[in-house]
């Protein structure tokens, strides 16, 4: 039982408004013993992030979000030298303004980078704190899940949410810090490309497309869509080999390395067969 | 719980308001505001339920699935981050003057935009206006003096933002309006106009219940220039978002064509056709040219439902000009490849396909705009407009001018209305004397100047035919410019020359009243505070947000800052002093006038002032009928002759008979849509011969992190490093997205901040790498707030519209052109433009925020 935030990114459209809305809520205000007021700038207790993915012309973004885990075995209340740091009872974690004596420990502790922030001013540690004190009043959802617009966050009652919890996974497992939140649609690798025959002047449509993963030799196929385009999305990052196929024309095989990044092969010329 | 109507418990209070940014009245974003000891705490999402738990959403089923729209407001981060605009540092909090403009003096037209000001009374404020009316009254008469009093902004009722001055004005003797050039509509109000008629702005009207016919009907959207996650966020909310995701769920194809990968595309696009900016007209050709050749298009639709389609095939296939526009051809131009044309042609001749467009791309501010908006509604037409799944449709402005049949969504019973109210500007208030918008600067410089129509969005399509000019022969220039919508520097066309017609020695006197020291009011000679809307008493109704339409009294949520009074009580003010204060008000205070927006809006049948008082909002239900009206035109496509379009010939027309009539010759706007790769009115193509000195194209859209000009100091917005790049010099610049392929051979780096120029200027910009933008193409908003560093010839901000182009869409269509047009760019030496302007670069500047008002203060030496 306890409090839990499932991110699920494959709705989140990159508006910010959880990161305004953290803003809104902690920036100018004391919500003592809960949290300190935020500074105007420079902490971002849940951010927004962007990576484009792929290369011109195809390219999508995916977003993310940073936020602190208040995970149940969490690193930070141990190595808080002054007790500073507490898990409640519904399990969120909270950084004591009060007793927190600015030594950095729970930044240094924490293995998510970017949840922790220090306040030169107030010389204190701060991060989310799962609005408790909003719950404490009767809220049933954090200021962030409130202001999304497109249902990307729920916060709640852990076994209200088995089923959404059953659906996601959560960053960094090996570390057993058990953290609270849940995060779906976690963006894997793609491969893209364009199939077309330079010749007719024509895209390729409802080419066969095979992709070998060359470490464990498994098969993931496609077909060319009404624009000649495949993009298969999901795949692991590893090294592949890229095999397309249409009746009348030679097969073209492409090595590939999305280890790294997603690839987009381009416009992938095939040629008539002899 | 927290939820309650406004209780004044404690100095604690709770407000339902709208906080949108249209400021036509019809207002969305409806929020909470919770106060405590005078200060907002807080602002969130309106959930509609609070206080009616037995609301029920409208549900839309397709395809097995259901869409209705949430139970709270899908508000967007300018909403939601309000405190940063209403405690900004650039807050202007007293009246102030121009230090070296003295109206029994010295006027210095030629220090605007570089001298500073200082603090002056409410009582000298109101002495200097009322006296220079008076002057020049008895000098010029009351038309030397322009209103420029339109445009988006906050939204208020009797507060209104803009044109309260109008009437105190006509009670005076008159004077000359500014006329919005219905700007993000210009292709369709002057062009599609011609098409299908769609009275009075162009865009397929009526839409009633096409997102529903779409959601069953229709095999693919097309949002061509449109992104439906950006440019709704300030009139309507987020619902748009949730619609694109609706339309892949249940398996709806999403194509986008536009030059970047815009915001809408990043997440919902299946395919993205990275166009080259403003060729779309070009593309449309050669698909019409695959569907004519293929015989893929509904042949026998055209026979009853359009006229002038010979003369359109003439054209395509190249017996009018020789050139057949072939997708070989197209694709040179619009730097799509033959092969992805092809493609794009068969899929759309062989699907249902609808398009949906938000107030940008090539349809709107674009040379010859007129071109690709018609084209648009002509390949509609090809494929059956208006059979189901065929359609036009709008993801934003759902339910303007509070009218149900602009709403393509379930309707409420009806939409509270409040426009006529409201004492700020009229549709209908037009003094004989006007001035088009984008055509300010060569009405002051170099009168006189003719031009077609009003350019008002209510008016009609004869109304384009009738040529207009300014002076009128018994009236006078302009002399004095009285603005609450100064914004004009960086969002309108060539605005260095803007800078250059303020600095003119013909404006004796420019008063601008704003909430900010921004834009155009570091021009002024006199500026105004005026408060935002949670300062002031007002009525407000939601009209937009697609969801539900609600109406709710909006008290004040704190106290006016400083000595901030609303654009109605200014006027007000200097009513009193010409003693027409009982005309000007029409004998009612503000509290009587809050009433009566209540007694009018719709809602008080509904519901009782007291009870509206007390829950704080009232909710409209849903039409219980919306499913029984037919959608958009399909009683058009069903039966043309009993169901015509206010054409001339009641059809679609492919070929104008009527423009060629009226506009005989014109190769701008010709009877028959053309691809206009240069003309008399523009040069802006990669073919001209500036391209050769120029060979970048600028695509330029609503801006993502404001609404235009407004929202550019929200601090925590300037922390996304899309919203803004931090340059060496710790500025934050505007950002401008450049392909790496373009950066290489100049030698730019992620970061860089470069100049960006033509022959009418230069800017300054901060640098992002990023595949999101084709190459030989550049993209920066509009909007940036204008920080000269040589007021008319360097800004600082970022304003690309300081160098946009300068004329009109065409000769004889009265529309602006700020996108889709050829710059170059070069890495900028700061040192030493530092070096040579020290000034600019002294300015207090605020990390947060940036720009602030105590820059351009004379602080008092003694």
């Amino acid at each position: 039982m306890g409090k839990v935030l499932i991110i699920d990114l494959t709705k989140c459209n990159g508006c910010h408004n959880c990161q305004i809305a953290c803003k809104d809520e902690h920036v100018g205000n004391d919500w003592s013993p809960i949290a300190a007021p935020e500074p105007l700038t420079g902490q971002f207790w849940v951010k927004v992030s962007d990576t484009v993915r792929g290369s011109f012309p195809k390219v999508k973004v995916a977003y993310l979000l940073t936020i602190c885990q208040h995970c149940d075995n969490a690193p930070c209340i141990d190595a808080c030298p002054n007790g500073a740091i507490y898990k409640r009872s519904d399990g969120i974690v909270i950084i004591d303004p009060e007793k927190c004596k600015g030594s950095k420990n729970c930044i240094e502790a924490c293995p998510y980078e970017g949840v922790i922030y220090f306040n030169e001013d107030l010389n204190i540690a701060q991060k989310c704190t799962f609005c408790a004190h909003l719950i404490d009043k009767g809220w049933e959802e954090t200021r962030c899940s409130d202001a999304c617009p497109t249902g990307a966050l729920t916060f709640g009652e852990e076994d209200e949410l088995e089923d959404l919890i059953a659906e996601a996974e959560t960053l960094k497992p090996e570390l057993g810090t058990r953290p609270r939140v849940y995060y779906k649609g976690l963006p894997k690798r793609f491969i893209a490309g364009t199939v077309f025959d330079p010749k007719a002047d024509e895209v390729l449509i409802d080419a066969e497309v095979d992709i070998l993963n060359i470490s464990n030799g498994k098969h993931t196929s496609a077909r060319t869509d009404d624009f000649g385009d495949f993009w298969v999305d999901g795949l692991l990052p590893d090294r592949y080999t890229v095999i397309i196929r249409k009746s009348g024309y030679s097969e073209k095989r492409l090595d590939t390395d999305i280890t790294g990044k997603d690839v987009n092969l381009g416009d992938i010329a095939m040629h008539g067969e002899l | 719980m927290n939820n309650k109507a406004p209780r004044d418990t404690n100095g604690e209070k709770k407000i339902i308001r709208g906080l949108g940014f249209c400021s036509t009245t019809a207002d969305s974003n409806s929020v909470q505001v919770e106060v405590s000891d005078g200060k907002i705490v807080r602002i969130r999402p309106l959930h509609y339920d609070w206080e009616y738990k037995d609301l029920k959403p409208w549900k839309m089923k397709a395809r097995g699935k259901i869409f209705q729209p949430p139970m709270k407001t899908l508000i967007p981060p300018f909403s939601l981050g309000y405190k940063n605009r209403v405690y900004s540092p650039n807050r202007i909090l007293y009246p102030m003057k121009r230090v070296d403009w003295d109206p029994d003096g010295e006027r210095n037209p030629q220090n605007r935009g570089v001298s500073k000001y200082v603090r002056i009374s409410w009582d000298e404020a109101i002495d200097i206006i009322v006296k220079e009316i008076e002057r020049i009254k008895k000098q010029y008469g009351m038309e030397a003096i322009l209103s420029q009093s339109d445009g988006h902004g906050e939204t208020y009722c009797v507060h209104a933002a803009h044109g309260t001055h109008r009437r105190l004005l006509s009670l005076l003797g008159g004077y000359t309006l500014q006329t919005r050039n219905t700007d993000s509509w210009e292709g369709w109000y002057w062009g599609a106009k011609h098409v299908w008629g769609c009275e009075t702005n162009g865009f397929m009207d009526p839409v009633t219940n096409v997102v529903w016919d779409v959601s069953k009907n229709s095999d693919a959207v097309f949002f061509w220039g449109c992104d439906p996650e950006t440019t709704p966020w300030a009139f309507d909310g987020q619902l748009a978002s949730r619609l694109c995701y609706w339309f892949t769920d249940i398996g709806i194809k999403s194509v986008y064509v536009c030059p970047d990968l815009n915001y809408g595309a990043a997440v919902h696009a299946d395919k993205w056709i990275p166009i080259r900016p403003n060729t779309d007209a070009a593309l449309y050709l050669a698909i019409a040219y695959m569907w004519i050749t293929e015989g893929s298009y509904d042949q026998e639709y055209l026979k009853t439902h359009a006229v002038g389609f010979e003369k359109f095939k003439e054209y395509i296939l190249g017996i009018e000009d020789g050139t057949p526009k072939t997708p070989k051809w197209a694709a040179d131009i619009a730097g799509v490849p033959s092969y992805t044309i092809k493609a794009l042609a068969r899929y759309w001749a062989r699907h249902r396909v609808s398009i949906a467009i938000g107030n940008g791309g090539p349809g709107i501010r674009g040379p010859y705009s007129t071109e690709p908006a018609r084209l648009q509604v002509l390949l509609l037409a090809m494929q059956g407009l208006g059979k189901p799944g065929v359609h036009q449709f709008k993801m934003l402005e759902w339910g303007l001018y509070s009218q149900k049949r602009k709403n393509p969504l379930p309707w409420p019973k009806y939409i509270p209305d409040i426009h006529n109210i409201q004492r700020g500007w009229k549709y209908t208030d037009t003094p004989r004397q006007f001035i088009p918008k984008n055509l300010i600067h060569d009405a002051i410089l170099r009168p006189p100047i003719t031009w077609y129509g009003t350019t008002l969005s209510r008016d009609y399509t004869e109304q384009q035919f009738i040529q207009y000019r300014f002076p009128l022969e018994d009236a006078p220039e302009i002399h004095m410019i009285w603005t609450d919508s100064p914004s004009w520097v960086t969002c309108w066309n060539n605005t260095n020359d803007f800078a250059q017609a303020i600095r003119s020695p013909k404006i004796e006197f420019m008063l601008a009243q704003h909430p900010w020291f921004e834009n155009d009011c570091q021009m002024a000679d006199i500026i105004l505070p005026t408060p935002t809307v949670m300062e002031c008493d007002d009525f407000g109704v939601e009209a937009m947000s697609g969801q539900f339409c609600a109406v709710f009294p909006e008290p004040r949520a704190i106290e006016p800052l400083g000595e901030s009074k609303s654009h109605y009580e200014i006027a007000c003010m200097i009513a009193e002093r010409f003693d027409l204060l009982e005309e000007y008000t029409e004998g009612k205070g503000v509290e009587e006038w809050i009433k009566t927006a209540y007694e009018n809006c719709g809602a008080s049948s509904d519901i009782s002032w007291e009870q509206l008082q007390d829950k704080g909002y009232y909710v409209v239900p849903p039409d219980e009928n919306w499913e029984m009206y037919e959608p958009g035109l399909s009683s058009f496509y069903q039966d043309p002759e009993k169901n015509p379009l206010s054409t001339p010939s009641g059809k679609i027309e492919f070929y104008s008979e009527r423009l060629a009539e009226k506009f005989p010759g014109d190769k701008e706007r010709p009877p028959v849509p053309h691809w206009i790769s240069q003309g008399e009115h523009h040069q802006e193509t990669l073919s001209c011969k500036r391209a050769e000195t120029y060979p970048l194209l600028v695509v330029s859209n609503h801006p993502r992190w404001r609404t235009h000009s407004q929202h550019d100091d929200m601090t925590w917005l300037r922390e996304i490093h899309t919203c803004k790049v931090k340059g060496p010099d710790g500025y934050l610049y505007e950002p401008v997205w450049l392909n790496p392929a373009d950066a290489r051979p100049r030698d730019i780096k992620d970061g860089d901040i470069i100049k960006i120029f033509n022959d009418r200027g230069a800017l300054l910009a901060g640098v992002w790498l990023t595949e999101r933008i084709r190459p030989g193409v550049i993209y920066i908003n509009h909007g940036a707030r204008w920080d000269p560093i040589v007021p008319g010839e360097l800004d600082r901000g970022g304003s690309i519209n300081t160098i946009t182009p300068h004329k009109t869409t065409s000769k004889n269509a009265t529309g602006m052109v700020s996108s889709g047009f050829l710059v170059d760019i070069a890495v900028a030496d700061l040192d030493e433009i530092r070096k040579q302007h020290p000034e600019p670069f002294r300015r207090p500047y605020h990390q947060g925020a940036g720009l602030k008002v105590d820059r351009m203060l004379m602080h008092d030496e003694s």
